[in-house]
């Protein structure tokens, strides 16, 4: 199955409700563009052009491919290219099903490259933690260990972690601690975690971002200063 | 193992301040916004809240990276 049947068909509320980007009216479609689509809409040529849109999105797909090469040292040459071309083909078929969403906001190759970008970069995190159990308990407290501090910043981080703790535990639904646990602490990839808990990539952001909230208020409740903590990544 | 920075720890467990669009909004936007950045523009400006989702959500981000060096490489070449 596509990632984006899941990541992107299912409507969740924006964030951000205000911004309503997907309002915007089309700009005006550059020639390149404007010839995709006449050539994938029309009978005579839509068959080559499916072959040409076919063989950018695996470009695509294997450009991704060797960038996370390294990280995926078990994989075989040819088990990375069924990757990329699994991929090609599961973006091949979202474009040509999202044809008309086609916007020109970009010009049109950017705008399927991503699909092809999108699909091999998740194929690829489920690949890695293909067979591995999906830790939703706190396993990586030790990560907030600092080293040198000052006392007095030790004393700080340690107020800071143990309200921290507690907010996880008692402020957070089990599902929000869950997916935070799972996301945040102990880097479960975010596609990874829909396919396991059977929902999608934008329902388990939401409660990302609901659970981040509460903890921000939290703290902020109790007085403990983030932007001490905080910087820019 | 190498320990990671308290911060950056915190930084991805709080998430961004700022607010921020989520993913369906961000896969929607990004050839737009990948497009404005490499032409130089304020693609912040013209796409609010994706840059600060880029920061709280890693495989949204990655997919940013991807696609910038990929289109960038394009070009280039």
């Amino acid at each position: 199955m596509s990632v984006l049947d899941t990541a992107t068909v299912d409507v969740v509320e924006p964030v951000i409700p205000s911004i309503a980007p997907l309002t915007s009216p089309p700009s005006a479609l550059d020639a390149d563009s404007q010839e995709w689509l006449r050539s994938l809409r029309v009978d005579a040529t839509r068959e080559e052009a499916i072959a040409r849109l076919h063989a950018l999105l695996l470009r695509a797909a294997r450009f991704e491919v060797a960038r996370r090469r390294p990280m995926l040292p078990h994989l075989r040459g040819n088990e990375l290219d069924d990757i990329a071309n699994e991929a090609a083909d599961d973006a091949l078929m979202s474009v040509l099903r999202r044809l008309d969403d086609f916007r020109g906001a970009s010009r049109f190759t950017t705008w399927v490259y991503k699909f092809a970008l999108l699909e091999a970069s998740a194929k690829l995190r489920k690949r890695a933690w293909q067979g591995r159990e999906v830790p939703l308990e706190p396993e990586s407290w030790g990560l907030f260990s600092s080293v040198a501090l000052e006392p007095d910043a030790e004393a700080e981080q340690s107020e800071l972690l143990a309200t921290l703790r507690n907010a996880i535990a008692e402020v957070l639904t089990p599902h929000q601690r869950g997916v935070l646990v799972a996301l945040a602490l102990n880097g479960v990839p975010i596609d990874v975690l829909a396919e396991r808990l059977n929902t999608n990539r934008g329902a388990l952001y939401k409660t990302l971002h609901d659970a981040r909230r509460k903890l921000r208020k939290h703290l902020d409740e109790r007085g403990l200063a983030l932007d001490d903590w905080l910087e820019e990544r | 193992m190498e320990r990671p920075d308290l911060k950056l720890a915190l930084g991805r467990l709080l998430g961004p301040a700022e607010p921020e669009v989520g993913c369906d909004v961000c896969f929607e936007e990004l050839d737009r916004y990948v497009e404005l950045e490499l032409a130089g523009e304020d693609a912040d400006v013209a796409v609010p809240g994706l840059r600060a989702h880029l920061d709280g959500c890693s495989a949204c981000r990655e997919e940013h990276d991807s696609l910038y060096a990929f289109i960038a490489g394009d070009r280039a070449s």
